[in-house]
């Protein structure tokens, strides 16, 4: 091994809270290699992020770091501010979590990169308008040199994060440290960025410090990998070892519940995570799910030629110029017992979807039956007595429980509101709620700010429960949940399922959670269903080209498994429309049992 | 960019139209104007001569109706008290209500935004809590009672500066102005900070609490990260975001300046239109209380487009909103 570009030894940050300084990273020690990609892995609250930070300097007043970071020949927490910020940008450059944000929204981008190479490399602006162009165009942003003078706004997602590459890149950078530079992003968009991440740094032999919490991502790119938890390293080894016989016992739980694409073959119905305890690295054998989906019985949801369209207008006169065509002509059925996942990526109308069929958004046509009751027809009294049937869990927990009511009063709520039971009543099953949910009943007094997010989340689903529905609307209901926290929401999930034999209408732009937890999965793309059918069938034989592509750009947890990919740079189109479009029929071949793929408009042409 | 200019004339006209109803409906229910005008030992024919010569004699629509089409060949009717066109009147106020105003603005900007920035950047130094201290009572102290201490303090106590008046005007393009004589400049202190104050004050908080928000978004913190120097972070990305908030309060800001420097103007005795709008309210001189009125929402009305504009070239998002896909 050649020397390291950056060493770190024994560096602690603590942050000033209350004027008491607080340990956040205690005592972390790596280093990485010339040419080397190191993964720091960990939950949220590891201190992965702060340790980036601290390498940079980033941290504000408020903030100390202790300890060696040797870069270069310099010790990196002892350079005199300027030398530091000669060193930022110059010979380390950095990139974020959010594409979106970290570009200045009224600056053109031409200027937001040429002023990191006057800044460090004494251009003068025509010459580093010139490299700037070449920039882009080695990131990959077609007509580089027109779109200097554009504003970030013009930028997908995507996009932007290909510019802020640039940027980091623009010095040629020794190292380049990435905190979480795809996990805003779609699942295509950010198999691209990866792979132009990996081809940047074979081209410029840099270094990358890679900072996740995504596993598959670790896999599918880093050399070694660091693996943190509350604050510390708890292992670091290389990553193919890591993988195949973790040390730590974290490590082993980490792993275990990570849900891996194409870890299902073979097996008939949803799985539980195993669970690892995090102390001893003990894995507890847990029960296989039973059969739950009700065949015999009539589908609990009925969704018939669905169509939900968004008109944009324009003008004095408001006029629709032209529809979203956020759901188009979807048709599917959903048994009690059954979990149907809509997958997809953002904006291809899944959740346009669930919010349709339970009415939260009015539909433009079509007809959605839950329990044989008509949504879009029911008066206020009918839909009240439909939604008691049909219950919504959403993604963020934070954002949907109001902080100032008690969990309890806010469990209680529904019951209280359809007049079902009394307040003492409505206390007991509060009571048995939580119970059902892993939490314990005296935690009804409590505010939702003392509670974790995984926590927080199983409140939401005591909520949903309250009013005993046949079928729950989860959306992306664990796609903000930490590996672990994900794992036993969803085994609980599971075990709901089997006890109260409940129908999920289940979305999520997550091809692996969905692998792991669907009877049946549907995979959207621009409002449209382009295939339906059992899980098994779409997973190990995808029939359209779009749910092929979705799942080539998976990554894996698993570094023996790593593909060598050809990665289109196609942007995620938009589901837009003039007014007046009439978009063509659908007709769906049925490939396999109950498993239809959509008919290409060309096919049905020639 | 026509359309939107259209529609923005269209409001302008309604919000005149809406403006001329309610002012010719109130004036009407208050009084009779001749009451306040007339001499007491008037004879009951001078009475009803006098009625007949201002109009007031016909239904109050058919008054309105008159002053309309009057209005529209640019004639607001002439003034009751000095028999004299209203808006010859106003005009010739205009300037010096403008001057103080935009004086008043300026020393807003040049005082509240540096400060502004100073205290964002440095939210709990002693100097930062000084600044946002003042601008409590800037905020609180009521700007008469600012204006009376200021003339006992600086032109009675110190004898530094004039208590009243314009002093010396000197003629730019034919409209007189106090700003290029240093007699004009000493009139003109004193009511301008008093009439800015309260606007510097805004404009610090607005300001401080703006860098204070910009200053923790991402993009400052990969603008460091890029080794960017906190020099321009601040005067480039910063800045220009913290600007665009302002723009918006400070257009408003400006109308309110011209509209409402009636108290500075009267405690100073400066001639602007905020004095001439007193006395006619006064004495109910209904076409000059219209004229001024008037004017203000059209000069109300230039001021926001302008500023729309403004914002639309600072803040590029703006700009694209409706724009094609």
């Amino acid at each position: 091994m050649t020397a390291p570009i950056l060493s770190i030894s024994g560096l602690t940050t603590a942050f000033k809270v209350d004027s008491e300084w607080r340990d956040v990273v205690r005592d972390v020690s790596f280093s990485i290699a010339a040419r080397e990609t190191v993964a720091v892995v960990g939950e949220s609250g590891s201190g992965k992020s702060v340790t980036a930070m601290s390498i940079m300097r980033l941290l504000g007043p408020n903030a100390r770091s202790t300890g060696n970071i040797e870069f270069e020949g310099h010790d990196l927490l002892s350079l005199p501010a300027k030398e530091m910020q000669a060193i930022r940008g110059n010979r380390i450059g950095m990139i974020f979590q959010e594409p979106m944000t970290s570009l200045n929204p009224v600056l053109k981008i031409g200027d937001q990169i040429t002023e990191v190479l006057m800044q460090h490399k004494g251009l003068n602006h025509t010459a580093a308008m010139t490299e700037a162009a070449r920039l882009l165009d080695k990131v990959r942003i077609p007509s580089a040199k027109a779109r200097l003078n554009e504003y970030p706004m013009s930028f997908s997602g995507g996009m932007r994060q290909r510019v802020v590459i640039a940027i980091a890149l623009a010095c040629e950078p020794r190292l380049l440290i990435a905190d979480e530079p795809t996990t805003a992003l779609d699942v295509t968009i950010q198999a691209q960025i990866l792979e132009l991440i990996k081809t940047l740094q074979r081209e410029e032999g840099m270094s990358v410090l890679f900072i996740t919490h995504d596993m598959g991502v670790v896999a599918e790119i880093s050399d070694r990998t660091v693996v943190m938890y509350r604050g510390e390293v708890v292992e670091t080894d290389t990553t193919k070892h890591i993988f195949r016989d973790a040390a730590h016992p974290y490590t082993r739980a980490l792993l275990s519940a990570v849900p891996q694409l194409g870890s299902m073959i073979g097996e008939p119905r949803p799985l539980r995570f195993p669970i690892v305890d995090m102390a001893t690295g003990e894995v507890q054998p847990v029960p296989r799910t039973a059969d739950t989906v009700r065949m015999d019985a009539e589908p609990i949801l009925k969704v018939d030629k669905l169509v939900t369209r968004f008109p944009v207008r324009k003008g004095i006169l408001r006029r629709t110029v032209g529809n979203i065509h956020a759901v188009e002509d979807v048709s599917f059925a959903l048994r009690a017992g059954e979990t149907l996942s809509l997958v997809g990526e953002s904006g291809c109308g899944k959740s346009t979807t669930g919010r349709s069929i339970i009415r939260l958004t009015d539909m433009t046509s079509g007809t959605v039956e839950i329990g044989g009751r008509n949504v879009a027809r029911a008066g206020k009294g009918e839909l009240a007595d439909i939604r008691r049937n049909a219950q919504m869990i959403f993604q963020d927990p934070y954002e949907s429980l109001n902080p100032r009511i008690r969990i309890g009063d806010a469990i209680a709520e529904p019951m209280i509101a359809h007049g079902l039971l009394n307040g003492a009543q409505a206390r007991q099953r509060v009571g048995s709620l939580l119970e059902q949910v892993g939490l314990s009943p005296s935690m009804a007094d409590r505010f939702p700010h003392e509670f974790s997010g995984g926590q927080r989340q199983r409140v939401c689903i005591a909520r949903a429960l309250a009013l005993d529905p046949k079928l729950i609307v989860a959306d992306e209901a664990v796609s903000a949940l930490d590996v672990s926290i994900k794992a036993q929401v969803i085994n609980l999930m599971l075990d709901l399922q089997e006890q109260l034999g409940l129908g999920y209408l289940f979305i999520s732009h997550d091809m692996a959670v969905v692998e792991r937890i669907s009877h049946r999965v549907a995979v959207m793309y621009m409002g449209e269903i382009v295939e339906i059918g059992p899980r098994h069938a779409v997973f190990e034989n995808p029939a359209h080209a779009y749910t092929r592509k979705l799942m080539a750009a998976v990554p894996i947890a698993d570094p023996e498994r790593r593909r060598v990919r050809h990665i289109s740079n196609d942007e995620i189109r938009s589901p837009y429309h003039n007014a007046g479009y009439l978009p063509s029929e659908h007709f769906y071949r049925e490939v396999g049992e109950q498993h239809f793929v959509l008919v290409d408009s060309l096919e049905t042409a020639a | 960019m026509s359309s939107y200019l259209l529609s923005r004339l269209f409001q302008t006209v309604v919000t005149l139209f809406v403006m001329s109803v309610l002012v010719f409906v109130g004036l009407y229910m208050v009084g009779n104007p001749v009451d306040v005008l007339l001499s007491p030992m008037a004879t009951p024919a001078e009475r009803l001569e006098i009625i007949r010569a201002f109009g007031l004699d016909r239904p109050v629509w058919e008054q309105y109706l008159v002053f309309v089409s009057n209005a529209l060949q640019g004639d607001l009717g002439n003034s009751f008290i000095f028999n004299q066109p209203a808006r010859h009147l106003i005009l010739q106020r205009l300037p010096a209500t403008l001057e103080l105003a935009f004086t008043a603005l300026a020393m807003g900007l040049v005082l509240g935004i540096p400060l502004g920035i100073w205290a964002g950047l440095k939210p709990d130094s002693f100097a930062s809590k000084s600044v946002m201290a003042f601008s409590i009572l800037g905020f609180s102290l009521p700007t008469f009672w600012i204006g009376l201490v200021m003339i006992m303090v600086f032109s009675v106590q110190l004898g530094w500066l004039p208590a009243s008046g314009r002093g010396d005007t000197v003629d730019l393009f034919g409209v007189p102005v106090s700003f290029l004589s240093l007699d004009g400049w000493s009139h003109l202190l004193l009511p301008a900070f008093n009439l800015a104050l309260f606007k510097i004050s805004l404009i610090i908080r607005l300001t401080r609490a703006g860098v204070m928000e910009v200053m923790q978004l991402d993009f400052v913190r990969f603008a460091r990260a890029k080794g960017i120097s906190e020099k321009r972070i601040l005067r480039v990305h910063v800045l220009k975001n913290t600007l665009i908030p302002l723009i918006t309060v400070i257009g408003l800001e400006l109308g309110s300046l011209i509209a409402f420097a009636v108290v500075t103007e009267t405690i100073f005795a400066w001639p602007g239109m905020g004095k001439l709008i007193i006395d006619a309210i006064s004495v109910l001189d209904r076409p000059v209380i219209l004229a001024y009125l008037m004017i203000t929402v059209v000069m109300f009305s230039v001021i926001n487009l302008l500023v729309d504009i403004l914002y639309s070239i600072v803040d590029p998002r703006v700009r694209f909103e409706g724009g094609s896909r």
